[in-house]
């Protein structure tokens, strides 16, 4: 009796709908897990051919030699990672990587906390300030790039013009040239990728605040910081761990801007783990060295991972 | 919500307000003006603030220059199969999960969700090798496969959200007039999701279309090359910097995805944002 998944012909219907409920119940039963498992399938299929099988496999590949010298990847154990731990310049990548994310992360949210308190604010032309903000999370990747290399230009730039008006600085300064020049420029043109998402994220929770609380928060006399600190803020803690946890892991991967911008460099000082092995792979084809790096960075993703999964399967 | 309480309060607001803007805005501002500048007002130490002689030669040379309809026409191609390709698998999955009781649902859902914390750098370390070895590389269909990593996890996510939500009355009503799972899904289920399915075709597509990891990687020859990569090569060569070129071509390769959004963004910022706040 398999009228569900049998499908398309009415006759079998109308019996089934007789049938008494509990055995309904069991027909619909068998029939609910083979369409539900066939409804998965596809997506299954092409989640095994493109996430699963290469992470595995690149997983594997960490333990191996496989590089231009080595055709077929030959099993070396924990050499990579040796190799890694003895290798100032990928020690590096990590400090790199830290002091990028971090950054990102904290301007990011304090920033886009800031800019969601102002849209919710009510003023004229609100609504057409909200849609606007979307823009640069929309940009391609390298249009972004193109923006803040440009405004960091040495020669024409607008921020060496403005320091220049503004008698901050005496003279043009190629800030792309320098270790500390270029990660400000990383940092800045990632924080305002990443401030309207995350602000929508913070418009979304203050959606929900209880007025009245705060409402009766003022006739108590509450002052604007008091309400922000004791009634705002609380309010969106649990929105405040998901937009970290997603700044983490979205800055931990990050690499078509800071690419499209520094190229990693100068030398190594945007030499963050995505770009440390992009090029490990793809320019010296050192597949083995390139997987057991990759193998490290995802360990450092898998902290704020954890907490993301374990907030987004409270809903499954 | 907060009606400040002096005017103090209002004034420093105000202008953290007008800084956060300005971050937020002047670069797009920017970009807009030095397109429109032509190259003696462009390359000034101290430039203009607006274009004082606006010109449209950058634009003209953006399309005369490194095959921008070309780009732009493979990306389409890319983003719109990927995007295609994407919506399809994550609508299937996600209403597996939200309408079928079965044991296992819950742990695939965890395992395609958790695929969103592999970085995809580390991904291509082996798909390249694969794509290579079924003649898929440099191919627009290798790269259309391969972006369903970008958007996945996020998409069956938001579909399973949006299905799970679709009164289940209907669907028994349905099942018992007979209507099999197959046509339930596509003839009722289905056009009820129009903007969830939408929501969820544009984040694939934007994804894919702002990608340059996998596309600078898997595409190589000049003719199938997509807009990020081919904005990346035809301009700012260490050589030969063509700013106004580089700005203008980034207005245009960046419209397609701006008109989308400026209609659909209601749609999309529930969507995106639904499973997360709750």
């Amino acid at each position: 009796m398999n009228a569900v998944s049998a499908g398309g012909i009415t006759v079998t219907g109308a019996p089934a709908a007789r049938l008494s409920p509990l055995a309904r119940r069991a027909g619909l039963k068998t029939g609910e897990r083979r369409v539900g498992w066939l409804f998965m399938t596809p997506a299954l299929i092409a989640f095994a051919a493109v996430i699963l099988a290469p992470f595995l496999s690149a997983l594997g590949l960490a333990f191996t030699r496989y590089d231009l010298q080595t055709p077929n990847p030959v099993f070396i154990g924990l050499a990579n990672f040796a190799q890694i731990a003895a290798s100032p310049e990928i020690r590096e990548s990590f400090v790199v990587t830290f002091v990028f994310v971090s950054l990102a992360t904290v301007f990011t949210i304090v920033l886009a906390l800031a800019w969601a308190l102002i849209l919710n604010q009510p003023f004229r032309g609100r609504a057409a300030l909200r849609t606007a903000t979307i823009i640069p999370w929309v940009l391609p990747s390298t249009v972004s790039a193109f923006i803040w290399a440009w405004i960091f230009n040495s020669r024409y730039g607008l921020l060496n013009a403005a320091m220049l008006e503004m008698g901050l600085i005496d003279q043009p300064v190629a800030w792309l040239s320098t270790s500390a020049g270029a990660m400000t420029a990383i940092v800045i043109a990632k924080v305002w990728i990443s401030i309207p998402v995350t602000m929508t994220f913070f418009l979304a929770g203050l959606q929900s605040l209880d007025r009245e609380q705060i409402d009766a928060a003022r006739v108590d006399g509450a002052g604007d910081f008091a309400v922000l600190k004791d009634h705002v803020l609380p309010h969106l803690r649990p929105v405040l761990l998901v937009v970290v946890v997603l700044a983490v892991i979205g800055n931990l991967q990050q690499f078509d801007k800071i690419y499209a911008l520094t190229g990693g460099g100068p030398v190594r000082a945007t030499t963050v783990l995505s770009i440390e092995v992009y090029r490990r792979a793809f320019d010296s084809w050192d597949i083995g060295m390139a997987s057991a790096v990759g193998l490290l960075w995802v360990a450092t993703i898998i902290p704020p991972a954890y907490l993301y999964l374990r907030h987004l399967l409270k809903t499954v | 919500m907060l009606e400040l309480s002096s005017t103090p309060a209002r004034i420093t607001f105000g202008v953290f307000a007008a800084l956060l803007a300005a971050f937020l805005f002047s670069p797009v501002y920017w970009l807009i003006i030095s397109a429109l500048k032509g190259n003696a007002e462009l390359y000034r130490v101290i430039p203009t603030l607006w274009p004082h002689e606006p010109v449209l030669a950058h634009v003209r040379t953006a399309f005369e220059r490194g095959n921008l309809f070309l780009n732009l026409k493979n990306s389409l191609v890319v983003s719109g199969g990927a995007a295609v390709l994407n919506t399809a698998l994550a609508a299937y999955a996600g209403y597996s999960v939200a309408k079928f009781n079965y044991a296992g649902r819950r742990p695939l859902m965890v395992l395609l969700l958790s695929a969103q914390v592999l970085p995809f750098g580390l991904l291509l370390i082996t798909i390249y090798p694969v794509m290579a070895r079924f003649g898929l590389l440099d191919t627009h269909l290798g790269l259309i496969l391969a972006s369903i990593v970008f958007a996945l996890p996020v998409s069956t996510y938001m579909l399973y959200s949006y299905f799970s939500q679709a009164p289940t009355e209907i669907i028994e009503a349905a099942r018992a007039d007979g209507a099999g799972e197959w046509r339930i899904f596509h003839t009722i289920i289905l056009p009820l999701s129009i903007p969830a399915l939408v929501t969820v075709f544009l984040y694939a597509f934007m994804w894919s279309w702002n990608d340059l990891l996998y596309s600078m990687t898997l595409i190589v020859s000049e003719d199938k090359r997509t807009i990020g990569p081919g904005l990346l090569l035809n301009y700012l060569n260490e050589t030969n910097a063509d700013w106004g070129g580089a700005m203008a071509a980034s207005i245009v390769a960046s419209l397609p995805i701006l008109i989308a959004f400026a209609f659909l963004q209601r749609w999309f910022i529930q969507g995106v944002t639904a499973g997360a706040v709750k």
